[in-house]
């Protein structure tokens, strides 16, 4: 983080954050120009239907782009904020956040440091969030044929034993658990008629 | 309002709504602990559930949700320097040194007793105001409510945090989503792209859903979990000094949080911070604050229940919500076929009286809950969250389809997790999308009777004095704050290269 008093360096922004908000621009001017085409005016120029999609599209736009060269203009310091003093607590606080000073851990190897709870380094985390949505997503896909109910069981536990590796008995059970609960508040409690696929199970 | 208060009594302390009142806060102080569930989330998820109940009842457990959590976020900020809510992350600066320092009880015991003080006071406050704030709005046509919602637009974005062009471009974002579908006053499909899923907009129970909830959770994945408990409660009891130390902490920081909580988009976490900044500034043991004093945790803890409870002032007198979660609450009036403003009132008193005097019996059953019981709570950090997420995301992804009844709501649900990841890893701030989502369709019809109304022209807004007021107000909120960081930076820099040439 930036102290406030010291001149800011100019670095680059990470590539993902600049091509981020650089699609969040292009959506902005699609929205624009679709705006127009519904038309911004109708007759005695009063408000159309696109007027409101050309006027939020433009704000997207510009500020997308007032925000990549802030990026690269002044990347380090802040500003347009209102409080700058809540925001020197505010970058206190995040700071302290998780630093629980564990005794156990901090004379320990650097490798050790590196791990979270969920005994991960940086490179797998990434990766678990990767395999996570494309589970999510091939739960979505199969929920024609299984049904809601099961695909997602399956999900549950797809993501208990490939992404984090935890035994294969407490996972079951905990699929199982999940599965049970689901089905007796949403089908028996709520009476929510969940697809049940081309299976016709539950 | 005495009458009103009557039948606000009848209905919130019926066996029925007591029990599902304690069931909300029961589950937001479990909701407010998991770290990366925050009140937002735990409404969104759990709304599903609220579906069959009488709507009074839902909304109980659903406020009980809200103001638990900002309870339960406190825990896990004081035991593990990890916040549940964003409302409680100053709670790691002086929470956390106090249970370093063995006084874990003693800061669990002072956020629930300032908590509770603020939630009374600032209940008091929302009783006295939310009717007559509802009265005077009754007077309002299409031009106020157009400034009012513009004015709610500009605060949110003004607050939104260091960077109001993230702010700009969510709430902009969040208005943008709101028009898929067939617009509202003319006939014309937008953004449906031939799909016939789309005519009738994308659900926003479905985004939230995906942006709270799944979004939430696989940041958490990716900020790696949180390390167990190391703080122990050697000392449960609060001593008279720490107790006389608290009181005046927590009433400024009640009147604060107030304050903050009445403007349309400001909420609980501005307040935190506001009412932390005061004491570590003002207060009279402002050089203890930072190193686990009792007004680092008073002050704050106070102002975000306060503004939390100000917050629905404007939700259930203008309809307009205060802060992210009470749009989501906006959500669930909606969802049950109601209309918050001001004709709630006067159409539906045993609701609105009966929500209100519901969080007073919340916040009683809260304190009664965490005085004794936190440390048991506390407990519930220990369930590894590697078992808990997929969990959540099985929950969340039934609860979509429960509410939209389609399949399509969970492919919804699907993109706006991936947007939801996207925007906390890049620090986007999703208040203002939430803002932008709820209030688009509204803006959209205000703007086309504001429009007609003038025969095209919008400065009919400047024509009124209420509107203009409002409108005015919205222009200094949005334009305001960019000028002053300018303002400032520029002065900065001046004192810089004049220190620089001294030396």
């Amino acid at each position: 983080m930036t102290s406030k008093s010291e001149a800011p360096a100019r670095t680059r922004p990470p590539t993902s954050d600049v091509v981020g908000t650089a699609i969040l621009a292009a959506v902005g001017a699609f929205a624009l120009v679709m705006g127009f085409g519904y038309g911004f005016l109708e007759e005695g120029g009063k408000v159309g239907p696109g007027f409101l999609p050309v006027v939020t599209g433009g704000f997207i736009l510009v500020a997308s782009l007032a925000e990549i060269t802030r990026m690269y203009l002044t990347h380090g310091q802040r500003g347009g904020s209102l409080m700058d003093f809540t925001e020197d607590i505010e970058e206190e606080a995040n700071a302290a956040i998780g630093q629980t000073a564990d005794p156990e851990t901090e004379g320990s190897s650097e490798s050790t440091q590196q791990r979270d709870t969920f005994g991960r380094t940086a490179s797998p985390r990434n990766r678990a969030i990767v395999k996570v949505f494309g589970i999510l997503l091939a739960a979505l896909l199969v929920m024609p044929w299984l049904g809601l109910l099961l695909s997602l069981t399956a999900m549950v536990l797809t993501v208990v034993l490939w992404v984090e590796r935890k035994p294969l008995l407490p996972s079951v059970l905990m699929a199982a658990g999940a599965l049970a609960g689901a089905y007796l508040i949403f089908v028996q409690a709520l009476g929510v008629p969940l697809p049940q696929g081309a299976l016709g199970l539950i | 309002m005495l009458e009103n208060l009557q039948i606000g009594i009848e209905t919130a302390i019926t066996p029925h709504n007591l029990l599902w009142c304690f069931a909300g806060v029961l589950l937001g102080t479990i909701i407010g602990m998991l770290p990366g569930l925050g009140s937002a989330t735990g409404v969104a998820i759990l709304l599903p559930l609220t579906l069959g109940m009488e709507p009074v009842t839902a909304l109980i457990m659903l406020a009980g949700i809200y103001y638990g959590s900002q309870y339960g976020a406190s825990i896990s900020s004081i035991l593990i320097s990890t916040p549940g809510d964003s409302s409680s992350v100053v709670l790691t600066l002086d929470g956390y040194q106090m249970a370093r320092n063995g006084r874990a009880g003693a800061a669990l015991a002072i956020s629930a007793i300032s908590s509770f003080v603020a939630a009374v006071v600032s209940l008091i406050g929302l009783m006295a105001l939310a009717a007559p704030v509802a009265d005077f709005a009754l007077r309002f046509g299409p031009p106020e409510n157009l400034a009012i919602i513009l004015l709610g637009l500009a605060t949110i974005v003004s607050f939104a945090g260091e960077n109001m062009l993230r702010g700009i471009i969510m709430a902009a974002a969040g208005l943008l989503i709101s028009m898929v579908g067939v617009a509202s006053g003319f006939a014309t499909a937008r953004f449906t792209f031939g799909s016939v899923n789309l005519l009738s907009g994308l659900g926003f129970i479905a985004i939230l859903i995906g942006v709270f909830a799944i979004g939430e959770v696989l940041h958490q994945i990716h900020r790696g979990g949180e390390k167990p408990i190391k703080a122990t409660f050697r000392d449960l009891l609060i001593t008279k000094s720490e107790l006389r130390r608290s009181v005046a902490p927590a009433l400024r920081g009640t009147g604060l949080g107030f304050g903050l909580g009445t403007l349309p988009g400001a909420g609980a976490t501005l307040a935190s911070f506001m009412s932390y900044g005061v004491e570590r500034s003002f207060g009279k043991f402002k050089k203890q604050v930072g190193k686990g004093a009792v007004e680092g945790v008073a002050a704050p803890e106070a102002s975000n229940n306060a503004a939390a409870n100000a917050s629905f002032i404007p939700t259930l007198a203008l309809g307009i919500p205060g802060s992210g979660t009470t749009a989501i609450l906006l959500g669930a009036f909606v969802i049950f076929g109601i209309q918050p403003g001001p004709l709630l009132f006067e159409q539906q008193p045993e609701l609105v009286w009966g929500l209100l005097v519901s969080f007073f019996v919340g916040n009683l059953i809260l304190l009664v809950l965490n005085l004794p019981l936190a440390p048991v709570f506390a407990q519930i950090l220990r369930v590894p969250y590697s078992y808990l997420y997929p969990i959540i995301l099985l929950m969340s992804l039934v609860g979509a389809f429960a509410i939209g009844n389609t399949s399509f709501a969970l492919w919804v649900v699907f993109g706006a997790g991936i947007l939801g990841y996207f925007m906390k890893r890049f620090d986007f701030p999703a208040a203002p999308m939430v803002l932008g989502l709820v209030l688009g369709p509204l803006l959209e019809k205000y703007l086309v009777q504001t429009s007609a109304l003038g025969q095209g022209n919008l400065l009919i807004l400047f024509h009124g004095p209420i509107s203009a007021t409002f409108t005015i107000a919205a222009i200094v909120a949005f334009v305001g704050p960019p000028v002053a960081g300018l303002i400032r930076r520029r002065v900065r820099a001046g004192k810089e290269i004049r220190e620089t040439a001294k030396v």
